[in-house]
């Protein structure tokens, strides 16, 4: 027994004696770990339950594994810390023990009279308009204070955090009377500005003040900072809510009046006056916002507390509102979620990514505008069709009588369900990362809207709104004037656009809250602006001129009538039909339309308003784009008919592909018809002339075995095959032409194609080498060249104009967004091919382009820019939609190993867009980008981020302004050059600059704006003060000269410059040195 | 001290393009040495010019060395020593010439005039003795004007092109022919187009027949037949998905980094 017992104490002991007496035994036991560590390591070891359940829970559960790190990643990032907890915790004992000594006061006091506010020192939160309305007030003292909201429910951000206090007022309070006419917001401020009052005495406040309950004027508040460094982290809200047997909820029904005429209209007292006025839901639901507040608190927390994964949905779903600015409030995400729990479309066990994205599905499928929802299951409260008649959105909450979307403008609910809409979208495509786009980056109005409309001195306009609106909807919004305007201008805007935009936003700008000791007037004087704007997304019918109404014998008609005023009127139509109808001039149509119906309906003049959106089109007009691309393509279309038409030459023209920027509607400045001299078939080149641009096409021939094996054979024989093509054009359709070793240019309607013979074996030819006697294929730099040019191109190129024809606004972003990079200089650097790629890519992130919105279209395409990662992260894009998530991924993988990496990488139509611009002139761009955007969104001109600056550059090369000049639109030379091919490609600033780069690469960059610069900017590479060692082979450019009597050689920097003047020569007007 | 010692084998002047320039290039000039000399850059009269202006042509350098003598030829090359100049005469696509910094070999008529170079002083100005050359504008408009052929000659030039590729072509196939027969010690090369047919020496054709063994070897094998097989291709499963695993959480990190979790 005792043998057994010392055995099992040891035993029992654990290897912890043994390993204590034995030193190698205790080595031993770390061997065997570590071996088992590095086992756990190797991706082969034999995976725990937990582990596979994870594996497999990814897999069914989330998106992808990187979606649920990352989901993981953001939650951790916006949790409060464990510090700050702690410390609102020690705040909110030390608050409560003080609020709850605040004695009990006997006396009554008569709002009406001044003594109150004196005798408290604070100033009471409500406007002057309060002081018709007389009662009597005096203070019952609460039971409680309690922490409610997001914070004690654990869905909290801990950005910009507010912790809502609540504070529920006795029944007693409140008479009976007091639900109408204002009576009981006035006690609840009186009730307010007592506790304040009795706040100021206490030293863990840092700084009080009353603000608005979301922008409510009625529905005051306080704002508490709370003192030490919890005030830098959070702020606090007391509210004060009712018991809630203070009414009987269905006094407050939709449908019930509280509010007088009589009251709101007439400055004396006449409550004695009994008649019933109209329905007035919104001042109802001001009061009943407080009755329901602790039952649905509760039924929250019922829902809520333990469910650990629909509070992460709620905190995800919030970061999605706040991303993307839409004025929806927590509250109402948790209530979603509650109703969705309650309709059992979700519950806890669901993982977070599966709750958010169910949310989101509900969300896009819901009809809130017209058949609204519903917590309660009662069947004895008001039904939803008499909340519909009241309330544009509905949303009705636990109880039955209180529509938790009350203040909701139905833009704000479009806005939600087309979000949600979106994000479903961006959910489902595999193919990019939806992650960022949805929870990391934050929307702008700028960049979100193609449109705003603002009002220059909104006060102004509220005035004239508010002067015309019915009696009937001034009573129901009473004294907020603000939710009134908004709403009224909503519906007429949404009436007037109809079927123009796909969305109409409001944007409201009023944060106010102002010193418990200023009167509210006072306070609103000093500082207070409040703004309204209205955001469009507009739709393919946006530049309609014509609105077609009903028939003229329909009813309908005459209402039709009634709205649009004198603009209407009676039209036929094509199709036979007359109707009804509004005819807006040519151009932006939106600013007519909001123009004429603002000054009709409430009398605000045009020039109070600003719209904000198609300023760029003018300049995108400088050269003509649409109708000279379509001339182009028109051209195009017929020679390539004829080209396949062509007889009598040894192999027959099989296709034909356009390669210039203009075939894909990418060319700010595309060739304009009939310019230029003549002599010969060709015009001779005097001295310089108006720049007269290619067109570049490929041709592709029928299959033949007899092309030589040799490259410069091959060569030749291309050359024939041009000399004949140029030849049978000209016998066949007397086009003229002129045939060269690498193409043939033929003049069609006046406009010069330059077209090139394709052929893959040239490709090969050109990879051809021979290595120990195996014949090898490597890429060369001119292979690579000739790829993109013969198949990269074309296939870009069409795919291009596939995007084009579904997103019209797309080659108007591509143009600006090249003109953009022109002006700034830095076009040389970029590829044509990557600037229309860019402009693709911003437009299919935005969900389309559309015309009339340039000005966000080029926003947006300048946040890509910006914000893309270029060293790290790959563009990829699918223009076709044709490409399966795996060859995504391999493609992905592959550019991703690509070495060097260029600078930007991007892919589209199976073709990488080539190397980037140097990483330097990348990072100028990217700057200038971040500051264009900052320059707008602080409300500068659009057009303003086209001045370029030439500060910063060593040097500057000033040339003579000449008619070659692009976009100089050059005078039009003797139309008669019908006939003749003019001068074409003839850029002797760009041969100018070729000569530069080609000579001077190791010790300069060189900038230059295309369209219409006279300068050339130059900037010295990092290194050319420093001496350099005399080499044979490196002995560009040096001088010698003597340091401390040794003799060291530097960069001649002098006879460089002077070089610059001496190749220029007849161009170059002086080259200087800017000194700073 | 290697760059001390060599220097001063190079001697250096400024090069003027025309009386009014103010601060020209400083070239760097030495007598041509190398073991092997060739034809056209004769030992002794060869000078070595390195540094030479994008913008300088043959005359213009034989005017600057004037004041030494007659020069015979001059040479450009990009770099030092390379000897293929003669490549351009087989292509057909002329390529255009970039300008940029060149080296020079200068070949004068006697000995004793490239003494009389590493002599000098002073060079002249290359736009000297009536010659002007041609820069910017009027360089770019002849060149505009030089690339426009009448289709005659571009047929004439592109007749006497194939002529010659054909007759080299012929000549080529000559020789292969020659190689077939029989050699003094009765070796036989085995050419592509011969009686005896060998396969193409390509890189692809011999990925392919490496591809061809690879694929009889898999089919020979049989998979997911043992219990072992099975087990694996389980745990492959598993590995995939762990490596999926560690390469997003790779990327998490990656982004981590740039500080791109903070949503506000």
């Amino acid at each position: 027994m005792v043998k057994r017992a010392i055995k099992n104490s040891g035993l029992s002991g654990g290897e912890s004696n043994i390993i204590n007496e034995n030193g190698k035994r205790l080595n031993d036991l770390d061997n065997k770990e570590g071996i088992k560590r590095i086992k756990t390591k190797s991706l082969y070891r034999q995976p725990t339950a937990n582990e596979l359940n994870r594996l497999q829970e990814t897999e069914n559960l989330f998106n992808s594994n990187l979606f649920r790190l990352q989901i993981e990643e953001i939650l951790q990032e916006v949790k409060i810390k464990d510090k700050t907890v702690n410390r609102i915790k020690e705040w909110f004992s030390d608050f409560k023990t003080h609020l709850l000594s605040i004695p009990e006061d006997e006396t009554e006091y008569d709002l009406s009279e001044k003594s109150f506010a004196k005798q408290l020192n604070v100033k009471l939160p409500i406007s002057k308009e309060h002081n018709k309305t007389k009662v009597m007030f005096k203070f019952y003292k609460f039971t409680d204070v309690e922490i409610v909201g997001s914070y004690p429910l654990g869905c909290s951000i801990n950005s910009k955090l507010i912790v809502d206090l609540q504070i529920a007022v006795p029944a007693e309070t409140y008479t009976k009377n007091d639900s109408i006419n204002y009576k009981y917001h006035k006690k609840r401020a009186a009730y307010i500005a007592y506790i304040a009052s009795y706040l100021t005495q206490t030293d863990i406040i840092e700084e009080l003040k009353y603000s608005f309950l979301n922008g409510c004027e009625t529905k005051p508040s306080i704002d508490i900072k709370p003192s030490g460094k919890l005030g830098n982290h959070l702020a606090m809200r007391l509210n004060l809510v009712c018991d809630a047997e203070a009414y009987k909820l269905h006094r407050f029904s939709p449908t019930r009046n509280n509010l007088r005429e009589s009251w709101l209209y007439s400055t004396e007292n006449q409550e004695n006056v009994s008649e019933i006025g109209p329905p007035t839901p919104y001042y109802n639901s001001s009061v009943m916002c407080d009755l329901t507040a602790s039952y649905n608190q509760d039924f929250l927390k019922e829902i809520l507390m333990n469910s650990e994964n629909l509070k992460q949905a709620v905190v995800l779903l919030k970061i999605w509102i706040k991303q993307h600015d839409l004025q929806v409030s927590g509250y109402v995400i948790s209530m979603l979620i509650a109703y969705l729990v309650q309709s059992k479309r979700i519950n806890n066990i669901m993982s977070s990514y599966q709750i958010v994205r169910n949310v989101w599905i509900a969300l896009k499928s819901s009809e809130w505008d017209s058949k609204g929802i519903s917590l309660n299951k009662d069947q004895k409260t008001p039904s939803i069709e008499e909340f519909h008649q009241h309330f544009p959105i509905v949303f009705v909450d636990k109880t039955g009588y209180y529509n938790i979307c009350w203040q909701m403008c139905k833009g704000t609910y479009c806005a939600l369900k087309r979000e949600s809409a979106l994000a479903i979208e961006i959910l489902d495509n595999g193919k990019i990362n939806g992650f960022i786009p949805l929870f990391m980056t934050p929307a702008t109005d700028l960049l979100q809207f193609d449109n705003i409309l603002r009002f220059d001195s909104f006060p102004e306009v509220k005035e004239n709104v508010l002067s015309r609106v019915p009696k009937q909807t001034r009573m129901n919004y009473g004294l907020d004037h603000l939710s009134l305007v908004t709403d009224t201008l909503y519906n007429l805007i949404s009436k007037g656009l109809s079927n123009r935009v796909d969305l109409i936003q409001e944007i409201v700008e009023a944060n106010f809250s102002w010193p418990v000791k200023t009167t509210l007037e006072k306070a609103k004087k000093e500082g207070y602006k409040e703004n309204l704007m209205f955001g469009f997304i507009l739709n393919e019918n946006s530049m309609n001129i014509v609105d077609r109404g009903p028939p003229a014998n329909r009813p309908e008609a005459e209402e039709f009538r009634e709205f649009w005023g004198d603009k209407s009127e009676l039209r036929r139509f094509q199709d036979g039909s007359i109707t009804e109808a509004c005819v807006w001039q040519e151009g932006p149509v939106l600013p007519q339309i909001l123009q004429y119906l603002l000054l009709q309906k409430y009398g605000v003049p045009a020039a109070r308003l600003r719209h904000v959106g198609g300023e760029l089109a003018a300049l995108d007009a400088e050269g003509e784009p649409g109708p000279r691309t379509r001339a182009v393509l028109a051209a195009f279309d017929g020679l390539r008919a004829q080209l396949r038409e062509l007889g009598q030459l040894p192999l027959d023209v099989t296709a034909v592909h356009g390669i210039s920027p203009v075939f894909s509607y990418c060319e700010p400045f595309p060739a304009a018809a009939g310019r230029g001299l003549r002599r010969g078939d060709v015009t001779l080149l005097a001295d310089g002339g108006a720049y007269t641009p290619v067109n570049r096409a490929v041709l592709e021939l029928t299959y033949s075995g007899k092309w030589p094996g040799d490259l410069e054979a091959f060569r030749c024989l291309k050359a024939a095959f041009h000399l004949q093509i140029a030849e049978r054009l000209k016998k066949q359709y007397s086009l003229p032409t002129q045939a060269y070793d690498s193409h043939v240019d033929v003049l069609k309607n006046g406009l010069v194609f330059r077209l090139q013979i394709a052929h893959p074996k040239e490709i090969t030819l050109l990879r051809r080498q021979v290595e120990g006697g195996v014949v090898k294929f490597k890429e060369s730099a001119e292979s690579v060249e000739l790829e993109r040019e013969t198949v990269a191109l074309p296939r870009l190129r069409g795919a291009l104009h596939g995007l084009q024809r579904r997103h019209p606004g797309f080659g108007a972003t591509a143009r600006l967004l090249r003109r953009w990079l022109a002006s700034h200089l830095l076009a040389p650097h970029f590829a044509p091919e990557l600037c229309a790629l860019l402009a693709a890519a911003a437009t299919q992130r935005a969900g389309g382009a559309r015309a009339g919105a340039e000005r966000a279209a080029l926003l947006r395409a300048l946040r890509l820019l910006a914000d893309t990662d270029w060293p790290r992260d790959v563009l990829l894009l699918d223009l076709g939609d044709g490409l399966a998530e795996e060859e995504m991924a391999d493609i992905e993988r592959r550019l991703r190993a690509q070495s060097p990496r260029p600078s930007m990488c991007v892919w589209a139509a199976g073709a990488d867009a080539g190397a980037g611009p140097p990483g330097a002139v990348l990072r100028r761009a990217r700057g200038l980008a971040r500051a264009a955007l900052q320059h707008v969104r602080a409300g500068g001109d659009v057009l303003e981020v086209f001045v370029p600056s030439l500060r910063g550059y060593d040097a500057l090369v000033r040339l003579r302004a000449r008619g070659w000049r692009r976009g100089g639109a050059g005078a039009a030379e003797a139309a008669d050059g019908e006939g003749f091919i003019p001068v074409v490609e003839f850029d002797p600033v760009q041969k100018y600059l070729d000569e530069l780069r080609s000579a001077y690469d190791d010790f300069a960059v060189f900038f230059y704006d295309e369209y219409g610069g006279d300068v050339i900017a130059v900037l010295w590479k990092p290194d050319i003060d420093e001496p350099r060692e005399f080499q044979t082979l490196n002995a560009n450019a040096l001088m010698p000269v003597t340091i401390n009597g040794e003799t060291k050689y530097k960069v001649n920097i002098e006879a460089i410059l002077e070089d610059f003047r001496i190749l220029g020569e007849g161009l170059v007007i002086e080259v200087s040195q800017p000194t700073e | 001290m290697k760059s001390t010692k060599k220097t001063p084998e190079f001697k250096a002047l400024e090069l003027k393009l025309n009386e009014n320039t103010i601060s020209p290039h400083v070239i760097y000039f030495k007598e041509h040495s190398v073991r092997e000399h060739t034809n056209d850059k004769p030992s002794g009269r060869t000078l070595f010019i390195v540094n030479i202006p994008p913008y300088a042509d043959e005359k213009g350098l034989m005017n600057a060395f004037s004041a030494a003598g007659t020069v015979q030829s001059v040479i450009f090359s990009t770099k030092p020593n390379s000897t293929s100049t003669e490549t351009n005469l087989n292509t057909f696509l002329k390529k255009p010439q970039k300008p940029s910094f060149k080296v020079c070999y200068l070949v004068f008529k006697k000995v004793s005039e490239l003494d009389k170079a590493l002599k000098l002083t002073k060079l002249c100005p290359m736009n000297s003795n009536g010659h002007e050359i041609k820069l910017g504008m009027k360089k770019w408009i002849d060149e505009y004007n030089n690339s426009i052929e009448t289709p005659k000659a571009m047929k004439e030039r592109i007749e006497a092109f194939m002529k010659n590729y054909d007759k080299k072509s012929e000549e080529v196939e000559k020789q292969e022919k020659a190689l077939e027969q029989e050699d003094s010690e009765g070796w036989v090369t085995v050419t592509k187009k011969g009686k005896v047919q060998s396969f193409a020496r390509s890189e692809k054709v011999e990925n392919k027949i490496m591809a061809k063994e690879e694929k009889n070897k898999k089919r020979k094998e049989l998979k997911n037949f043992y219990t072992f097989q099975i087990r694996e291709s389980k745990m492959k499963h598993i590995v995939a998905l762990r490596q999926k695993f560690e390469e997003d959480k790779k990327k998490i990190a990656q982004i981590k980094q740039s500080r791109r979790f903070k949503p506000f």
